[in-house]
């Protein structure tokens, strides 16, 4: 594989109108997306990094593609504020790259994913255009909302140079909760709990423990009444749950991050609905997993990508393979879409982009 | 409309469900933007989704361009029909199909009134969170077309943020579906989701919808503080987003538009305001509290001459009560009038409002200012007579003068009422010819006859309009507002 690092949109339009078969890189910090074939050339974005406006009054912050994640987040943290979508492996990808594989966290389960805040990008296709999608305010309904497609297309589609984010205020304090349940099916009797109630949660995963199922919950928000909510909680799940047991968790940064503890060859995301979950897990249940946002994302580690290819696929459960070496980390049920298929059509006639 | 596509119809469709007669024709030919009238060719009222295919095939074999109707609420011509077009009305296709409360989701068909399903869902202590002012009328397949929003945006988003997935005809006759019951939607790919919603009607029609449902929060705190000028008004905004707080809504009125709703809804506004701020707080009851003294703090130190705080529920919605009939308010003191719907990033507010002041100066026509604070939404009224020569261009170039303003101070033609006929013309000035023309392509590759709300969005479409004046009658009734 042949490549160049690329500084700025110009070099990268040249870039795309002089080579063939592209394949865009940011920091790599997923390595199952850069298994390409011989003749395909990487584009790295790593050299476009920076930030280039920041307005925290107006909740709006405009970035470049190759920035990284933490980077960004500690210009917002100095603000008080931050990204709710909770953007994985902050210290090792870039914001293009965390978009382009659409990688939330489970602090996105208070406002929302990546898509709730992406409001516009600069890119360019793979016919070398450069051009504008979306806005730069926080409200815009004009024109179609490209922006919004291109979390989620892995590159395929054109190249994100740059990418303007709705910002919010982050709370002064957050307070983990860790819950503990007999079984899985306890578990998500808890989750269809938490979803019916009022009491606002940045945190609900839940993955098995030695001793069960565990539940985290996180919630932000004052100092002062922080203890309160986490004791009406608490009781809630107490008399409404079959809950065993519940700690409060201090400075614990596993409680956060769907990835602590899934080590092994292959990491996959699988997108998955709450009450598909009893069904799945138990063809997985040998594996370390996490179901994160509320049961909505599952998170799994492996060394044997091809059985859970297999499962994914008779249960028509779409997964993005994030570690590891593979062929094609796209997984399991991946339907050809016509509307995609005539975007692409637009944006990338000539299939460069892969 | 030609006799061999007239025939086919009739084979889709019963005498009853297919319009055709001037008296029958006539509800349909204008939307709530009233400025623009054209007559359909016909009205087909489809009742399953299997003859909205049929329909779509059919236009787009015969090559008859079509409109998809809700309610026809429109606020930018985005449901005008298109002479000797065929007009699809979805209203009838208005069953919820699922509610899922513990995945916190439901399924409607596209005809499903918005405010309907927060009302099927109140018994699971859940709400769909987008809310147009029109939410009581209004239909999810008109919301999603336009991407539709209200006065929560800042905070949940637009219709867009809480679509999950959709089983959709394209404009010829393909059906597809993507997005999933999951919260991530799509998920793994592009985001098919985030591309149809706003797409105007021009990709096709959405069949089916899965919608993303929110807690009802356990406390509502609002508050109302008037000002004695607009731009401390505006500065009161500034402070409470510097404070770190996110309210639910921030919301501004003037002079005109708060002496227009008090005698229209009697919400209790201080008559004496130059500006009046509404400030809504929403979440578990102890943070709540907790955002509130804070926030109160905030408004105290504003400037702010009167300072209200809603004592319940009643109070609190007398408060929006008279927010939210504001506009038709505001048109009760004139003929006619034109909503804006412009956007400027916040800390700009300000500047925009001294403009908008010196363009009434130069064109001499009142103008009432309601808008969304809290993500820089305004929604200029501009008053005028349609009987009076000239008077509708004249109002239209000082809407045109505007929407310039708006995209010169870095913000957007439309916040959230779509470009439909009414700004197609400046949809230029946002977006550059390699925009355009990347938009043009996508419209010809999903639709390729260009059949489907053919004459929205692009300038110089067709769908030529005969202009008149006065309020739309759902409006003069009360029941849409121009939000």
């Amino acid at each position: 594989m042949t490549g160049g690092v690329l500084n700025s949109v110009a070099e990268l339009q040249a870039f795309v109108n002089s080579h063939g078969r592209i394949h865009v890189v940011g920091r790599r910090s997923k390595t199952a997306l850069h298994q390409v074939d011989s003749d395909v050339v990487l584009a790295d974005l790593s050299g476009m990094c920076g930030i280039i406006e920041y307005q925290p009054q107006e909740y709006t912050l405009t970035v470049l593609a190759g920035t990284r994640v933490s980077e960004i987040q500690a210009a917002l943290r100095k603000e008080g504020q931050y990204l709710p979508f909770d953007p994985l492996l902050p210290d090792h990808a870039s914001i293009g790259g965390t978009v382009a594989c659409n990688l939330s966290g489970s602090r996105r389960h208070r406002y929302g994913g990546i898509r709730d805040f992406v409001l516009g990008a600069g890119v360019v296709d793979g016919l070398g255009r450069a051009f504008s999608v979306g806005g730069k305010v926080v409200k815009n309904a004009a024109g179609f909302d490209l922006s919004k497609f291109l979390v989620g297309s892995l590159g395929q589609y054109a190249i994100m140079t740059e990418l303007t984010f709705k910002v919010f205020p982050d709370a002064p304090v957050f307070q983990g909760l860790r819950l503990r349940y007999g079984s899985l099916d306890d578990a998500l009797k808890a989750i269809f709990r938490c979803n019916r109630s009022s009491q606002e949660l940045d945190v609900l995963d839940f993955a098995p423990s030695n001793r069960g199922w565990s539940l985290m919950a996180g919630l932000a928000g004052f100092q002062d009444t922080l203890p309160q909510r986490a004791k009406q909680f608490v009781a809630m799940m107490r008399e409404e749950t079959a809950l065993l047991d519940a700690r409060k968790v201090e400075d614990d940064e596993t409680l956060g991050d769907p990835l602590a503890g899934l080590t092994g060859a292959f990491l996959v995301k699988v997108v998955i609905s709450p009450r598909q979950i009893p069904r799945f897990d138990a063809l997985v249940r040998e594996l370390p997993r996490r179901y994160s946002a509320g049961g909505n994302t599952a998170w799994l580690a492996t060394e044997d990508i091809g059985a859970l290819k297999e499962i994914l696929e008779a249960e028509q459960l779409p997964g993005l393979v994030l570690r590891g070496s593979v062929d094609c980390p796209l997984i399991g049920k991946q339907s050809e879409n016509v509307l995609a298929a005539r975007v692409k059509r637009v944006l990338d006639p000539h299939n460069k982009l892969v | 409309m030609n006799r061999p596509f007239f025939e086919a119809l009739e084979k889709i469709y019963p005498t009853d469900r297919l319009l055709t007669r001037d008296v029958e024709l006539l509800p349909y030919e204008s939307d709530a933007l009233t400025a623009f009238q054209t007559k359909p060719g016909a009205v087909a009222l489809p009742v399953t989704e299997k003859e909205i295919i049929d329909t779509v095939r059919l236009c787009h074999r015969m090559k008859v361009p079509f409109v998809a109707r809700g309610s026809g609420t429109s606020l930018s011509g985005g449901s005008l029909p298109i002479a000797d077009g065929l007009m699809i009305g979805l209203n009838r296709l208005n069953r919820i199909k699922k509610i899922d409360p513990e995945q916190r989701i439901a399924v409607v068909e596209p005809g499903v009134i918005n405010l309907h399903i927060s009302e099927a869902v109140r018994q699971y202590g859940l709400y769909y969170a987008p809310d147009p002012s029109s939410q009581s009328v209004c239909t999810i397949g008109g919301n999603i077309a336009f991407n539709s929003g209200g006065a929560h945006c800042l905070k949940y988003g637009m219709t867009s943020n809480h679509v999950l997935g959709m089983k959709v005809v394209l404009g010829d006759g393909v059906v597809t579906q993507f997005g999933s019951e999951s919260i991530e939607g799509v998920g793994i790919g592009p985001d098919l989701v985030g591309l149809f919603v706003g797409s105007e009607g021009l990709f096709g029609i959405a069949l089916e919808i899965t919608l993303r449902l929110m807690p009802t929060p356990q406390l509502y705190r609002t508050v109302m503080a008037a000002y004695d000028n607009l731009g401390r008004a505006g500065d009161a905004v500034s402070m409470v987003v510097a404070s770190g707080l996110l309210p639910g809504a921030m919301e501004i009125m003037d002079r005109l538009a708060i002496k227009a709703a008090e005698a229209a809804v009697g919400a209790g506004y201080p008559l004496d305001a130059e500006a009046l701020l509404i400030v809504e707080l929403e979440g578990e009851a102890p943070q709540v509290e907790a955002e509130f003294a804070e926030l109160r703090g905030v408004i105290e130190e504003s400037g702010a001459f009167e300072i209200r705080e809603a004592k319940g529920e009643d109070e609190r919605a007398r408060i929006w009560q008279g927010r939210k009939s504001a506009f038709s308010a505001v048109g009760r003191l004139s003929p006619d009038y034109i909503v804006q719907d412009g956007v400027v990033p916040r800390s700009r507010l300000g500047e925009a409002l001294v403009k908008i002041g010196e363009l009434k100066a130069q064109y001499q026509l009142d103008v009432a200012n309601v808008f969304h604070a809290g993500d820089g939404n305004l929604h200029p009224l501009i008053l005028y007579n349609g009987r009076e020569p000239g008077a509708l261009e004249k109002a239209e170039a000082l809407a045109g003068e505007i929407l310039a303003m708006c995209v010169e101070l870095g913000g957007s033609i439309t916040g959230e009422h779509g470009v439909g006929m009414e700004k197609r013309e400046y949809l230029p000035t946002m977006f550059g010819p390699v925009e355009m023309e990347i938009m043009r392509d996508l419209r010809r590759a999903i639709d390729p006859e260009e059949i489907a709300n053919r004459g929205k969005m692009f300038p110089s479409g067709e769908a030529p309009a005969l202009q008149t004046h006065g309020m739309h009658p759902l409006e003069r009734q009360g029941v849409i507002s121009r939000e």
